[in-house]
């Protein structure tokens, strides 16, 4: 008895034995009208109709006014073909101008690239006109020729948030000035917003590394 | 109903009859209550320096001159949003992509015929066995291979109208060219009055119950006929109709692939189908060097 329930599992194969005997006998209680019938084969127009027989015959379904076979021609080449992803496409041309070697497109790939920018590290951005910015990495956000990353500061004492697209030209140059002290378990740390996560001003390590920055340039020259 | 002939004269030779029929017939019955003294006609709307009245279809073809392209459009698939940056200025243009594929000259609209110039345009590619006939016959008629979409492009004169079978390419459009964008908006579905028309709805409170984001009267009492009128803003279906963004730069072409990128949005959700055209805001584009090669 202790084999029975297992047998109990293969008794959904009892179908695959009764399929043989059960669908035979019911083809023959089938009802008139669903019984499987042949499809009519086309009879040929015959062709010694004497000529009184013929022309009784209504004009369009005499044999020379049968329709013709419509002739379908050949798509040409298609385009969809040859380029199934066009926003890649678009994207890709736009990077080799503007990133041709891929460094920045690297400096942010936090998911592949160890070496990237994460959330949480202080970065330094400088643009081509106007003044450097720092701040804490809030988040980044992928999104191809789009690509952004959040920052936050205190200027004034008044708490400022920055998003600055990655691939914009505008851009000389990110510098990380002081990274993570542990990975944060968040990609998004908009926590750091309230009183008690808030980072408050990242101008004293920015100084500080800015200082250290130009002494070992400075020291570099005199040599 | 012609006048019934006395019976007799039914039977009279046929020259009579033949007479009878050239004869000038009386005065044309009219029935109805008629006035004594006839309308006197207008002191307004008489007199030799009146226009001719423009209610033809040869005044209404001279209207549209001015408005309508010269050269036929292209029906594109739009395939989704990025942007484009100016190396030198930095600028960041967010701009739609989208794809010609396949698109061919099916058949033409003629004044004659028709009663204004159009170029019918395909593109795609349909399966003939999901097509009528009668549909299959049109393509087959014209040498060209069963088209998923068709559309017409009105041009203004018949110099606008290119041999049916030539292809239209990405390169049809230049860069730097102002395009009109037309495609069916996304689809909402059944929308409230709020969503749809942007009522302000009713009152959180103060005694509304249960009508907070409905319209509020549709329309006045007994001094105003105590009906609605035609065309009040009630709740109903929204979006999936046509619209039509003007003026979009053309930004990028490739041939290749059919790219066509143009600046800014164009309605309608990923995959739906666009017809665009010179834009009929800004000057027609220089098109002499691409009228020639089309016709060689």
């Amino acid at each position: 008895m202790a084999a029975l329930p297992a047998m109990r599992q293969l008794g959904c194969l009892r179908s695959f034995f009764k399929t043989q005997e059960a669908i035979q006998p019911q083809i023959s209680r089938r009802f008139i009208s669903t019984t499987y019938s042949q499809r009519p084969k086309r009879v040929p127009f015959p062709s010694n109709i004497p000529e009184q027989f013929l022309s009784q015959i209504p004009v369009r379904h005499q044999p020379q006014n049968a329709p013709k076979p419509i002739k379908v021609y050949p798509p040409p080449p298609s385009t969809r073909a040859v380029c199934k992803d066009p926003i890649a496409s678009v994207t890709e041309s736009q990077l080799a101008e503007i990133d041709p070697k891929g460094e920045r497109k690297a400096l942010f790939d936090y998911r592949r690239n160890p070496r990237s920018i994460k959330q949480g590290d202080i970065v330094r951005v400088t643009f081509k006109n106007g003044d450097p910015f720092n701040g804490v990495v809030l988040s980044i956000k992928m999104r191809g020729i789009d690509t952004s990353f959040l920052m936050r500061n205190e200027l004034t004492r008044v708490a400022v948030e920055m998003s600055v697209k990655v691939f914009n030209p505008n851009v000389s140059s990110v510098e990380i000035v002081q990274r993570a002290e542990r990975k944060p378990r968040r990609a998004r740390l908009y926590y750091m917003r309230s009183r008690k996560h808030d980072r408050r001003s990242v101008e004293n390590v920015v100084a500080a590394y800015v200082r250290q920055k130009k002494a070992f340039m400075g020291g570099g020259r005199r040599r | 109903m012609s006048p019934r002939l006395p019976g007799k004269l039914l039977q009279l030779s046929s020259s009579i009859w033949a007479a009878q029929c050239t004869l000038p017939r009386g005065p044309v019955r009219s029935f109805g209550i008629k006035s004594l003294n006839e309308a006197k006609p207008s002191r307004f709307n008489v007199g030799p320096g009146l226009p001719v009245l423009e209610s033809t279809s040869t005044a209404a073809l001279r209207r549209k001159a001015n408005s309508l392209p010269l050269r036929s459009g292209a029906i594109a698939t739009k395939k989704g949003m990025t942007a484009v940056y100016d190396p030198e200025t930095g600028k960041r243009t967010p701009c739609t992509v989208l794809q010609l594929d396949r698109v061919e000259v099916v058949s033409h609209k003629t004044r004659q015929k028709h009663g204004y110039f159009a170029v019918q345009v395909g593109s795609g590619w349909k399966h003939p066995s999901n097509m009528t006939k009668s549909l299959l016959g049109h393509f087959s008629a014209n040498g060209l291979s069963p088209k998923r979409h068709v559309f017409e492009f009105r041009v203004k004169d018949e110099s606008g109208l290119l041999p049916v079978g030539q292809s239209i390419q990405a390169n049809w459009f230049q860069e730097g060219q102002y395009v009109d964008a037309r495609s069916n908006t996304k689809g909402k579905g059944f929308a409230g009055v709020m969503k749809r028309h942007g009522f302000h709805g009713q009152d959180r409170s103060h005694g509304v119950s249960l009508t907070h984001r409905s319209l509020g009267s549709s329309g006045p009492g007994q001094g105003g006929g105590s009906r609605v009128y035609p065309g009040k803003k009630m709740a109903g279906n929204m979006g999936n109709t046509q619209n039509t963004v003007q003026n979009l730069k053309i930004l990028k072409v490739d041939s290749e692939t059919g790219v066509v990128v143009v600046s800014g949005a164009v309605s309608g959700p990923k995959g739906c189908t666009v017809r665009i055209q010179d834009a009929i805001k800004k000057p027609w584009p220089e098109v002499a060097p691409a009228a020639e090669s089309v016709t060689a």
